[in-house]
């Protein structure tokens, strides 16, 4: 009886250890190797997103974009991701950015040096065909109530290319008399990408007492944080928003086709609202260079180079 | 060979834990392997999907360098990551961290398709095995490639191989440390059930000195600090207070264990000294064989006193000439004495049982039956007087039957005692002879006296007539008959007269050798002539007896008269005299070769009128008158017939008949004696 019961047990164990969830092996031999080398698509029309906001918000923000234009206009439109705003201003010089949608500031620098030409703007969701920049702290921050507060604090801003990060709220600061040396530090969001977000979080955080971001970047990031936490200090003056622009050798014809392709969205409708809600735009507006020169101005006034 | 307590404690022991021992290390080695596995599949996952999300940007942007950059750290995070790479949406790698190239196989050798989180194959590349996690990069539901991580299988082989043997290692020192502690522990136990073992045997071989209690540190009269060395617990340092009755504390509650046990479990003495079950079964057995010896002792007295009891009531039961038998209500024999035994001819057992119908004849038993009912039915005792047969003989009996109750009056049997009185019926019987006789006597000497007279008359007037008659006249020869027969009826007439008249003797001291020789020397001739010879035997110089001589002789020619009847034929009469120094008495003997004299009858010739003669050749009164003679002399007589030395000899067709007369010298024997022996020898 005893045996008969051992040997059960050790045939169970035997068992239950043969019945281990463990898959069969695939053979595979390592030594057959390759070279890997990637090859470019040709006649490519690339589109880049000035780097605001991380790769995937810009992805998540214009791929359905990209994709109207590619069908739209027939060609093969394809959006690409530079790290940085000097990257992005970069590309558009080295016509490895055919479109770039980018901000004001950004655009005038591009226009400027590499002859870019701006050929729409956006209008954005609340309707406002201009944007502005916004002046943060934390709610909780008591020494800072106004502008005049914010002298000899810790300033993060988005990056010195950034219009609405870091343009119009230095001139902001400059109309109340604030210069770059009145701040006790001055700093960017460390790249790449997430650049707006990277102001709200450091703020946040506490490492910095005041913050120059974009209008509605807080919303983007009230998934990340409780945005009460965050108090709006001042907002900048209206400057027109951002901008459409072809590099300077873009064939007349591709960039006629995109432009009437961009134009031709409508909110209204409920395939181009799809489109145009990820991307945070609500209409999409002819524009020329001209409608940036209060931008360069305030650029002129502010000295800064372009 | 049957395995010893110990043993098996071992054996038991090591074989659970062996058990417990394969079924850890099978199981627990499995879960841990599979834990292992899970985990190293979970940090597989939790790296590759931290890869595939960092990988999302660069991947976006194709810059090379970052991806670079994250694959080379993820393969640096640790030994066993053997490889990263990174496959576009067309599954063509894009960064990896193969050197000389990348392997072709690997791109197809798993893929995980969009909807899942992951994809895990186990690849064998001959010399290892790898775990291969395949994790979607995907961007606003946009797949945009793969990543591909591949951790080594042996590495985990190695930890659960290292598991295993700790698993191993740690039962064998706890089987090896349950041994050690095993045999702490059933030393102890196996050696106090030995000694319990031992101690029973003993008991059951009669020694009941067994002491299996352990010793205490401390004894109940020193915790209690009591010096009552009257009471039965002190000093019993192999005894629990509380298993002994009559203990002196103040606490203690009288009586047995039963009885005390509740209060004792509240002492201190019983919450310091009580132990474990085996200290307690060993202080129990103590206790229990100190009761056992105890009640054995009062046991074996009461039971020797009760066999005493029983031996003398027996005795006495025995001794008694009655006998003595107990039935129960069913009539079975419960007890029955000697003589009860005795009286049915059977031993004790073989009454002891059974019922009237075992022991005696249906019918008897029957009547006896009906008796015992009636007695037990009426509950009055019975008193009869019954004659029986039984293997010796009838015999008469007294009988009583009394019904014997139990103490709580319910009848338990009956008790029948009874007396042999065949003895004193016979007695009786005599008694009544005697008398009968005595008046046979009186009314025969009457008639005797007054027939004397005319029976003178009668011979004198006949022999008157002879004078005058001739002699060769036929009324001289009548006469002659009426004178012969006359003077037979005057000699019946004078030994009536001597038996009955008891005629006054006239004593003097004479020889008896010379009164048998007179009595011979009449009789020898005659007897000659029918060929029976005369044997004399007598003793000279026998001391003189002081007697009547004429009625010895009277009493010797009888005896002789009666020896010559008794032989047909030839024969031979013996006389013999003969002094007895210590009876200082002489004894005549006579002894004859005749036919000897049937038992039955042996009895009844010393009665008058008793005769085995045909009629008209004895009148029945020789033997009676010859001792009446010889009771006037305070002598006795014997009978043997046949001589009880011709049965000592075995003598065939011995027969004959010695009569004995035994005179005592001074004329004085106690009678009683006499009256007490007056035949001997009868067969």
């Amino acid at each position: 009886m005893g045996k008969r019961l051992l040997s059960a047990i050790l045939i169970c164990l035997f068992l239950s250890v043969g019945c281990s969830q463990e898959q069969p092996a695939q053979k595979i031999d390592l030594s057959k190797r390759e070279q890997v080398i990637l090859k470019e698509d040709e006649n490519i029309i690339t589109y880049a997103y000035l780097p605001q906001y991380s790769h995937t918000v810009s992805y998540h923000r214009h791929h359905l974009l990209v994709e109207y234009l590619r069908k739209e206009t027939g060609l093969n439109i394809k959006q690409i991701f530079p790290d940085t705003f000097n990257k992005h201003i970069k590309m558009v010089g080295q016509g490895r950015i055919d479109i770039s949608y980018s901000n004001p500031f950004i655009y005038i620098k591009i226009s400027n040096r590499y002859g870019a030409r701006a050929f729409s703007r956006i209008v954005e969701m609340n309707k406002q065909k201009n944007f502005r920049g916004q002046i943060i702290c934390r709610a909780d921050n008591r020494s800072i109530k106004n502008i005049a507060d914010c002298r000899g604090k810790r300033w993060i801003a988005v990056d010195a290319t950034s219009a609405g990060g870091y343009l119009y709220p230095l001139g902001h600061f400059y109309n109340y008399g604030l210069t770059k040396s009145d701040f006790s530090e001055i700093a960017f969001s460390p790249g790449p990408g997430g650049k707006q977000e990277k102001v709200v979080l450091a703020v946040y955080a506490g490492k910095y007492d005041i913050g120059t971001i974009r209008e509605g970047t807080l919303n983007v990031v009230s998934d990340k944080i409780d945005i009460n936490e965050i108090r709006v200090v001042a907002n900048t003056r209206w400057y027109p928003g951002w901008v459409y622009a072809a590099r300077k050798d873009l064939e007349p014809e591709i960039l006629d086709k995109i432009k009437r392709a961009l134009l031709k969205l409508d909110y209204n409708q409920k395939e181009h609202r799809q489109i145009l809600k990820p991307a945070e735009i609500s209409g999409i507006i002819p524009s020329d260079d001209r409608d940036f020169d209060p931008v360069r101005k305030l650029a002129a006034k502010l000295g800064m180079s372009l | 060979m049957k395995l010893g307590f110990r043993s098996k404690i071992y054996l038991g022991l090591f074989s659970l834990l062996l058990l417990l021992g394969i079924v850890i290390l099978f199981v627990v080695s499995m879960i841990m392997k599979e834990a292992l596995l899970e985990e190293n599949k979970n940090r597989g996952i939790s790296i590759g999907s931290t890869l595939a999300a960092r990988m999302a940007e660069p991947v976006l942007a194709m810059d090379f360098f970052r991806m670079k950059t994250l694959v080379d750290e993820t393969v640096r995070l640790s030994d066993d990551i053997f490889y990263t790479f990174v496959l576009n949406d067309k599954g063509k790698p894009l960064v990896h961290t193969f050197k000389g190239g990348f392997p072709i196989e690997l791109k197809e050798a798993n893929s995980v398709s969009d909807i899942h989180k992951y994809s895990i194959r186990l690849l064998d590349t001959g010399k290892q095995l790898i775990y291969d996690y395949a994790f979607p990069v995907i961007i606003d539901k946009d797949r945009f490639g793969t990543i591909r991580l591949g951790l080594l299988r042996t590495k985990i082989q190695e930890a659960i191989n290292r598991l295993w043997w700790s698993t191993f290692l740690s039962t064998g020192i706890v089987i090896i440390i349950a041994i050690f502690v095993g045999t702490a522990v059933a030393v102890p136990v196996t050696r106090r059930v030995k000694i319990l073992h031992k101690s029973s045997e003993q008991a059951l071989m009669g020694n009941l000195d067994t002491q299996t209690a352990p010793l205490l540190k401390k004894n109940c009269w020193e915790i209690m600090n009591c010096n009552k060395k009257e009471c039965p617990a002190y000093g019993k340092i192999h005894q629990r207070c509380w298993y002994l009755v009559g203990t002196l504390c103040p606490n203690c509650v009288e009586g047995e264990y039963a009885q005390k046990i509740l209060s004792c479990i509240n002492c201190q003495v019983y919450q310091k000294c009580a132990g474990d079950e085996i200290q307690s079964l060993a202080e129990s057995f103590s206790s229990m064989t100190l009761s056992l010896k105890t009640h054995l002792s009062e046991l074996q007295n009461s039971e020797k006193i009760l066999k005493e009891q029983r031996q003398l009531l027996k005795t006495v039961l025995d001794a008694t000439p009655d006998f003595v038998s107990l039935q129960d209500i069913k009539s079975v024999y419960l007890a029955a004495n000697k003589s009860f035994c005795d009286l049915v001819g059977r031993g004790e057992q073989e009454i002891i049982g059974r019922t009237d119908y075992d022991l005696f004849p249906k019918g008897q038993a029957e009547r006896y039956l009906k008796e015992d009912l009636e007695i037990l039915k009426s509950g009055k005792p019975m008193v009869k007087e019954s004659n029986i047969s039984g293997f010796n003989g009838s015999k008469w009996l007294h009988m009583v039957k009394i019904p014997v109750y139990e103490a709580d009056g319910k009848m338990r049997g009956l008790l029948c005692s009874g007396r042999d009185i065949t003895e004193l019926k016979r007695i009786q019987e005599q008694l009544a002879q005697a008398q009968k006789m005595e008046s046979i006597g009186q009314l025969v000497a009457g008639i005797a006296h007054e027939i004397n007279t005319p029976m003178g008359i009668v011979l004198g007037y006949a022999q008157l007539l002879l004078e005058e008659v001739k002699p060769e006249s036929q009324a001289y020869n009548d006469l002659k008959i009426i004178e012969k027969q006359t003077r037979i009826c005057k000699k019946i007439v004078a030994d009536l007269l001597r038996f009955s008249r008891r005629t006054e003797s006239t004593m003097s001291p004479l020889n008896i050798n010379d009164t048998i020789e007179d009595v011979l020397s009449v009789v020898e001739h005659t007897f000659k002539l029918d060929r029976v010879s005369l044997v004399r035997r007598l003793e000279p110089d026998l001391p003189a007896i002081v007697g009547d001589k004429e009625k010895l002789k009277q009493a010797f020619i009888n005896l002789v008269n009666n020896a010559f009847d008794a032989i047909i034929g030839e024969g031979k009469i013996t006389i013999s005299t003969h002094y007895d120094v210590q009876l200082d008495e002489v004894i005549i003997s006579v002894l004859d070769t005749g036919h000897g004299i049937p038992p039955r009858k042996i009895d009844r010739i010393f009665d008058p009128f008793y005769t085995t003669k045909p009629v008209g050749k004895g009148t029945g009164l020789g033997l009676a008158v010859t001792f009446g003679i010889i009771q006037e002399h305070n002598g006795k007589i014997e009978v043997e017939s046949p001589p009880l030395f011709t049965i000592n000899e075995k003598e065939e067709n011995s027969q004959g008949t010695l009569f004995a007369i035994h005179l005592p010298i001074s004329g004085k024997k106690n009678k009683m004696e006499i009256d007490h022996v007056k035949h001997i020898g009868i067969r």
